[in-house]
């Protein structure tokens, strides 16, 4: 099991040990190297959802809950997601690959295949919720492939266009 | 039967239908419901488990797949009405609610619409004629010109001489627009064509009216509107002003009651041109004169806003008037009540909106379940939402999830209640601006009441953003819960079956609903 935290490539492994409903880490690693962290316990406080979380010395009220393969963690007042992977497995993410912010429809694609294209060119635009939000070309290089046309509707993290070098 | 307050007006009704979803729909038939109003809700087919629909005394499906076929569809929710013998009309904010066409459909099928009349939409609605009638009324309005463009690309020889005469920076705004949306700043003549071309077809296709026009952009100015309030019988008072100047993109995130920026000079003088402005059409109903105040206490007529506002509780915390209650009184033919020396201000009001969006990736909408979902609450702690627990978010609607109100007796202590409660307002499973609202809040320029407009989108983002979490205790903890089986902690158990009907939920919470 291995986990990672938003925007971050680095992959997390944590050891546990479990005591009569609390678990405690052990050790925490960081693409194999050890991170130190202050003693960290979880203990269910028994409604769903629920959780005091001991750091340090200090115990707190943690709401916790999964949603699909991300963790979310809300404490000292703020929200955080935290996701879990397979062992080994890697974000399919290739390099110089476009893909969609969001869940929307394409309005317009400017982008042609075989274009030369600069950094920050407008390549596309999509809309979602009646607000429309450009897709700029995130280096320069040549457009190789173009995924969408007018008119479709992508999902979140479709690759929309490719740039070649 | 309509209810006994309204023994003496002169176009009692009893039953009222919200042509609306989310959280202005929860509200209004929230209101009808303390008002001894029966209420009715429409919803589309996805909305069909929605909090606005649990909540009406009956409902009625408007069928298809898009916007035009439901909630802007004017015919579908006529028919509604009469089918479920609903006597009025209540549109809330955006979908129909200023169209004047439909207002008058309403009218003419028997169906008393809570509103103002469809002249008074369709001049104010128009943001050309408006203006011209301001100019008329002696209101002031923006410096600079505007010129109508029709929507198509041969009109533009005709916006590149216009916008020269206005000026750059200069701002492209929808005729019939609202929100934002159809609204682009250019600051250089090279950006005008795209920029017109993107708000034009924004405008078509949230308005369904790609008219837009251009204005001069006003730079350091703040966004301070005067809540209005009249009668039918010729009353009119204002409610005291609003100041919504933390925009991103032309988007209230955050707004107050009152405003730092306005002393009582300015509030009488603003006061005085915004019950001018509703008097010259006529008004009837609650309305919102939006103005424009520069930093050398000048203002300008921006536009009126023809229905409740996104904003309203922040004047009903403040001056203790229950404004959609009011609708009904006018819209019944009641007089107001009120005079304006009566109209009070009591301490400090301040509305966050809360977004399904990510910050962090230049505020798209977000999406996903809200897996969990738990509003503060508290003195002085209002939570006006439309959604629940368990809730889908999906990009088919508005990304707004709930508005937090507080209360409190000043500026700087209201400041810190709402931080407060933004802090222990818990939602897990959709990323929201909760955090984002929370640094802005506490922003420097925002606790001096300082800012303008334009301080959201100039301000540097690092100066917006929260502390660095500490990342590696957030995978402890994240990796101990999982261990813990916290995800196997169903949360059924909170649904239970009653024995004798089999029916799954709260008896009390289905009792009393019926469906057509």
């Amino acid at each position: 099991m291995e986990w990672s935290v938003p925007d971050e490539p680095e992959r997390y492994k944590a050891s546990l040990q479990e005591a009569e409903g609390t678990v405690s880490v052990t050790s925490l690693t960081r693409d194999g190297a050890e991170v130190h962290i202050p003693e960290t316990s979880v203990e269910a406080e028994g409604r769903p959802g629920r959780a005091m979380v001991k750091v340090g010395r200090a115990t707190k009220l943690a709401h916790i809950a999964r949603s699909g393969d991300t963790w979310w963690v809300h404490i000292d007042g703020r929200a955080h997601e935290v996701a879990f992977h397979e062992q080994g497995s890697r974000d399919s993410t290739s390099e110089g690959s476009l893909k969609a912010p969001m869940p929307g429809t394409v309005l317009q694609v400017m982008a042609k295949e075989g274009q030369r294209v600069r950094e920050g060119q407008h390549l596309m635009t999509l809309e979602a919720m009646k607000m429309e939000h450009k897709i700029l070309a995130p280096k320069p290089g040549e457009i190789t492939k173009v995924h969408f046309s007018e008119g479709d509707r992508v999902d979140m993290g479709s690759s929309l266009v490719e740039i070649g070098d | 039967m309509s209810p006994e307050w309204m023994s003496d007006a002169p176009r009692p009704f009893s039953k009222v239908l919200v042509a609306n979803r989310g959280e202005i729909a929860v509200r209004v038939l929230q209101a009808s419901k303390e008002a001894g109003l029966s209420c009715v809700a429409v919803f589309s087919e996805s909305d069909s488990s929605s909090l606005h629909v649990e909540l009406a005394d009956e409902s009625v499906l408007l069928e298809g797949g898009t916007l035009e076929m439901t909630y802007l569809n004017g015919n579908a929710i006529i028919e509604a009405a009469r089918s479920t013998g609903a006597d009025a009309i209540h549109p809330g904010y955006g979908f129909l609610s200023e169209r004047a066409d439909f207002a008058r459909a309403v009218e003419s099928a028997g169906i008393r619409w809570i509103g103002p009349s469809a002249h008074a939409i369709e001049t104010m609605g128009d943001k050309i004629s408006a203006r011209s009638l301001m100019i008329e009324s002696g209101v002031p309005v923006i410096p600079g010109g505007q010129i109508p463009v029709e929507g198509g690309a041969d009109h533009l020889g005709a916006l590149a001489s216009a916008a020269a005469k206005v000026g750059y920076p200069l701002l492209i705004k929808a005729s019939a627009g609202g929100g934002g949306k159809g609204m682009r700043s250019v600051s250089v003549p090279k950006n005008l064509r795209g920029e017109f071309e993107a708000a034009a077809r924004e405008a078509s296709a949230a308005f369904g009216d790609g008219t837009v026009y251009i204005e001069r952009l006003l730079n350091r100015a703040r966004h301070v509107e005067i809540q209005v309030l009249c009668d039918s019988h010729g009353g009119a008072v204002h409610l005291n002003e609003r100041d919504c100047s933390l925009q991103r993109r032309y988007q209230k995130v955050i707004e107050e009651a009152p405003s730092p920026a306005v002393t009582p000079g300015i509030r009488e003088a603003m006061g005085v041109a915004a019950v001018t402005a509703a008097r010259s059409v006529g008004y009837v109903g609650a309305g919102t004169v939006e103005f424009l105040l520069a930093s050398n206490g000048e203002f300008y007529f921006l536009e009126m806003n023809t229905r409740i506002q996104v904003e309203h509780p922040v004047t009903e915390m403040t001056t203790g008037i229950d404004l959609v209650q009011k609708q009904f009184e006018v819209a019944a033919g009641l007089p107001l009540g009120i005079s304006q020396q009566e109209v009070s201000q009591n301490g400090h009001s301040i509305e966050a909106r809360v977004y399904a969006e990510d910050p962090s990736r230049g505020f798209l909408p977000s999406i996903g379940d809200l897996v969990v979902w738990r509003p503060p609450s508290g003195p002085g702690i209002r939570v006006d939402s439309g959604v629940r627990e368990g809730d889908s978010v999906t990009i088919e609607f508005d990304p707004m999830l709930a508005k937090l109100i507080v209360h409190a007796p000043d500026r700087q202590s209201a400041i810190r209640r709402l931080d407060n409660a933004l802090s222990s307002f818990v939602v897990l499973g959709v990323r929201t601006n909760i955090d984002f609202l929370r640094n802005a809040l506490t922003h420097g320029s925002f606790q001096s009441g300082s800012i303008d407009t334009d301080f959201l989108d100039s301000t540097d983002p690092s100066e917006l953003r929260g502390p660095d979490p500490d990342r590696p205790t957030l995978v402890a903890v994240a990796a101990s819960a999982q261990r813990l089986g916290m995800d196997r902690q169903h949360f059924a158990g909170t649904e239970t079956v009653d024995d004798h009907t089999g029916h799954q939920g709260d008896p009390f919470r289905t009792l009393g609903r019926t469906f057509p």
